[in-house]
């Protein structure tokens, strides 16, 4: 039966250890490479007040060492077998990947389950790392035109629930408050197998994997799980605007933003297909009307859960976020008008046949380019499967964004695009005296 | 099974590159095709000798402009067609430029091929360059650039190239306001027609193509009439000899100081090229290399610190790289130093350089699993001149190296005694930390 994905399946075998771990294994032979990728569903949202930047916090320390690879381990084993690594954090979990010569899964997994059965929490690791953070903070953030505006004001002005607004990197006072006990707590809670995804990806042979990861990881205890924290939005009565002074931007920005639909609603596929009509290459309306046309936008980013998500990882409650780099000749307050009307002309207007058509093969496209290296495929299998249950939609999830129709786009718009529910950010240069004191 | 130590792994396969066929059409442009069907998509690069060391001094920046140009109007087509076309066949074509080479990249579902090779050759023969067009880039990259200059690395990458080779055109690979400004339909015309010729050229081709014959067909047919032109000659490879020089690029506002500290490196087909990569790639290519357990884990003074080699056709570039808080440069900076003076002076140990021949040889062969990372290398050694047995026995040549060699090279390229520093800071308050090792040359943020 032809696929959307042209004829592509990507092969998922699914395993559950007695611990409650989900496994996930993809076998493609034809390049000697294996991706390893853990996912824990922890991430800033979970935090608890007076403990922000935590989630990062332990990305760092994940690093540090644990009972049979000392600190340093880590890096040193995967490059030194010829691999690559990293962590990241996020608004709803926490991933970290090994990408190795496929000979060396062993020592991926092996990596893996040290730490998750034993990390290392002590002073001298926490305290170097809260200066890896602080000092993380200084480059990416305190010292990067528009960073600290998108980062951390955003959030705050589009959510009202502090568990979706506080700072994801944290703020140095929560930082130096973090103690040891703190954070092996927070390591119990939330880094146990009943709360991670592993998925091998790549150039394996299924039983020869699935012995090993029974091996490593079968032992390890689980823990109770804490009830989720309540993220819920109180509901937005009127639009929000605000002026941010940047010293270090030479050129303006704005931020746009709506509260989005429920993630996998029939709403959230019509809102991806919307967001490809708006800014989905050279043809979308965004770079041939205000690019183009009105000469107004300069650069331009979107995406449900924008700057922290995408569709793959998008959490409802979330925000469908535009934004705009735009030429100085118009304001801020114009730049929401356009963007305005390119979206109000969607759903008075309608969507021609052509131009849908365009955007499902431009959609279709995406998704194979994106499928042909094993860290990817690994991350979309570990993250379908952590927030939706369903790793299989990597070869599905397709068949509900194309059957979306024209007029599913229109309504899913004028519902959720409401100007009277809409928060801007404009972002301006300033002279350095200008600025706020972060 | 022991659990406390790292399992033992049997050996890597041999990494076989997928066969090449290799041809040229008669007006001279080299065809490459690989057969790749893991994937319903193509990928094709067609690389010209055309970057920005052919700019003319009065127009820094012209390949850039010419390459972002390329897709925005052709004599068949208007920008919106292209753009139209390009998204129905579920591809994309973009066109970069780099100090040597000017890039045309592509892809599309593969049932598209001769919609995205007809595509690629309207854009790359028949680029009009209209007047709007012209007139909204300049605009927008005049914009882009105010953007990029509030960016300390890109001051500290600016000033430190220039110091490396001015007045080598390599020097400046970015346009300025008035280039800008200067830049119109007749100079990315002249640029078009000298520097985009099929001698000049190769065309890759890699995915899940039909047989070699129809592929070539598709080729021809496309490419087949494009009038055989002979190519600018480069700029001479003469280069400046390294001296120390120290200059601070004054940021006011900064928290933190942004440096750069290397020399002249070399290009990939010089007898250094493998011991200097190798010897980088312990000082600073990793999380375990030398400058980073030491300035960011030991020492905590940054969050990112790394090194890079960087080939060049004619040249390269070596560069130690950092961002550290302003309150503890001195130190930092007397910490770089030191480690770049010991590994010209002292052997690599026997097991970083093991770990680290590991490293290269593994990362090289797992950039290669997409169908863009197999054709951009594939392309960029042609495009370099090299063989392509270059691509199977990279894993071979990078574990053939001596420690001997390492330290030989790095005397000769890392060594900091004649290396150039360029500091992006607030001067009031690293000004005076920074003369504790030289002279300092002061220069106002531009």
């Amino acid at each position: 039966m032809p696929s959307t994905l042209d004829g592509l399946n990507i092969p998922i075998q699914r395993h559950t250890l007695a611990n409650g771990m989900r496994v996930i294994f993809s076998q493609d032979n034809a390049v000697p490479v294996v991706a390893v990728y853990i996912v824990y569903g922890v991430g800033a949202r979970d935090e608890e007040r007076g403990r922000t930047g935590f989630a990062h916090l332990f990305e760092h320390m994940m690093f540090q060492g644990s009972r049979n690879a000392p600190k340093g381990a880590h890096f040193k084993l995967v490059e030194s077998n010829g691999g690559f690594l990293n962590g990241s954090t996020h608004p709803d979990y926490t991933d970290y990947f090994e990408v190795l010569p496929s000979n060396k899964l062993a020592l991926g997994l092996w990596l893996e389950a040290d730490r998750m059965r034993a990390l290392a929490i002590n002073t001298e690791n926490l305290d170097n790392q809260r200066d890896a953070v602080k000092q993380e903070r200084r480059l990416s953030f305190d010292n990067q035109a528009y960073a600290t505006a998108v980062v951390e004001r955003w959030p705050q002005l589009a959510f009202d629930n502090w568990q979706n607004s506080h700072s994801l990197i944290g703020s140095f006072e929560d930082l130096d408050a973090a103690t040891v006990d703190d954070v092996a707590r927070f390591f119990r809670t939330h880094y146990a197998p009943n709360n991670a995804v592993l998925v091998v990806s790549g150039d394996i042979r299924i039983p020869e994997a699935k012995e090993l990861v029974e091996a490593y990881f079968g032992d390890i205890p689980p823990q109770p799980r804490p009830a989720p924290p309540d993220l819920t939005e109180p509901p937005r009565t009127e639009p929000r605007f605000e002026t941010y002074p940047d010293r270090l931007a030479k050129v303006p920005a704005v931020a746009i933003g709506y509260p989005g639909p429920p993630r996998r609603s029939a709403d959230f596929n019509a809102l991806v297909m919307l967001d490809l009509l708006l800014t989905g290459g050279e043809s979308s309306r965004f770079h041939q009307n205000l690019v183009k046309g009105n000469k107004s936008v300069i650069q331009y980013a979107a995406n449900l859960g924008w700057p922290f998500s995408g569709p793959a990882d998008y959490k409802d409650p979330g925000i469908y976020g535009i934004y705009l780099l735009y030429n100085p000749a118009f304001t801020g307050e114009q730049m929401v008008a356009q963007a305005e009307e390119e979206i109000a002309k969607v759903w008075r207007d309608g969507v021609g046949a052509a131009e849908l058509e365009r955007a499902r093969t431009h959609l279709r496209s995406s998704r194979i380019q994106e499928l042909q290296s094993s860290r990817a495929r690994a991350s979309l299998l570990g993250r379908f499967e952590l927030l939706d249950g369903n790793p299989d939609l990597i070869n599905t999830e397709l068949d509900g964004f194309l059957a979306v129709t024209a007029e599913q786009i229109q309504a899913a718009t004028k519902r959720y695009c409401d100007p009277g529910k809409r928060t801007a950010l404009n972002i301006l240069p300033a002279a350095p005296q200008e600025a706020q004191e972060g | 099974m022991d659990l406390t130590r790292p399992p033992q792994t049997p050996a890597l396969p041999v990494y076989k590159l997928p066969p090449v066929l290799e041809t040229k059409l008669d007006n001279g442009l080299a065809v490459l095709l690989i057969q790749d069907h893991r994937f319903p998509m193509v990928t094709a690069r067609l690389g010209f000798q055309a970057g920005s060391k052919y700019d003319p001094p009065s127009l820094p920046g012209l390949s850039e402009s010419t390459a972002t140009l390329l897709s925005e109007g052709t004599w068949n087509r208007t920008a919106r067609q292209i753009a139209e076309e390009v998204n129905g066949i579920g591809g994309s074509i973009s066109a970069s430029s780099s100090a040597d080479l000017l890039v045309l990249g592509g892809n599309a579902l593969s049932e598209y091929l001769p919609k995205l090779i007809n595509l690629m050759a309207d854009v790359a023969r028949n680029a009009s360059f209209p007047e709007d067009e012209v007139e909204l880039h300049k605009q927008n990259r005049t914009q882009e650039l105010l953007s990029q200059r509030s960016d300390a690395s890109f001051l500290a990458d600016e000033k430190f190239t220039e110091l490396l080779f001015a007045p080598h055109p390599y020097s400046r690979q970015d346009p300025t306001l008035e280039s800008i400004a200067a830049l119109d339909r007749l100079a990315l015309a002249g640029f078009r027609d000298r520097s985009l010729a099929p001698s000049n050229a190769v065309l890759v081709l890699l995915g899940a193509l039909p047989p070699p014959q129809e592929a070539l067909d598709i080729v021809r047919a496309e490419f087949g009439s494009w009038q055989a032109r002979e190519a600018p000659a480069p700029p001479p490879a003469e280069f400046p000899e390294p001296q120390r020089a120290i200059v601070l690029v004054n940021r006011p506002g900064s928290v933190q100081a942004d440096i750069r500290i290397g020399r002249l490196g070399v290009p990939r087909h010089h007898p250094d090229y493998f011991p200097l990569l190798v010897g980088n790639s312990i000082l600073g290519g990793g999380t375990s290399s030398r400058l980073f357990m030491n300035i960011r884990e030991r020492q905590g003074f940054a969050y990112d610190v790394h090194s890079a080699a960087q080939p060049l056709q004619d040249s390269g570039t070596f560069a130690v790289v950092t961002q550290v808080r302003n309150e503890v440069l001195a130190e930092a900076l007397e910490a770089l130093l030191a480690e770049m003076r010991q590994i010209g002076s002292h052997p690599v140990s026997a097991d970083e350089l093991e770990a680290t021949a590991n490293y290269l040889s593994g990362v090289f062969v797992i950039r290669l699993e997409t169908q863009d990372g197999l054709a951009a290398q594939v392309a960029a050694v042609r495009l370099m001149g090299l063989p392509l047995a270059y691509l199977e026995n990279y894993t071979t040549r990078v574990r053939a190296v001596t420690r001997e060699e390492i330290r030989a090279a790095a005397a000769r390229y890392v060594d900091p005694e004649r290396a150039a520093v360029v500091v992006v800071g607030d001067a009031s308050k690293i000004a005076a930390q920074l003369e504790s090792i030289g002279k300092v040359t002061v220069e106002e943020a531009k």
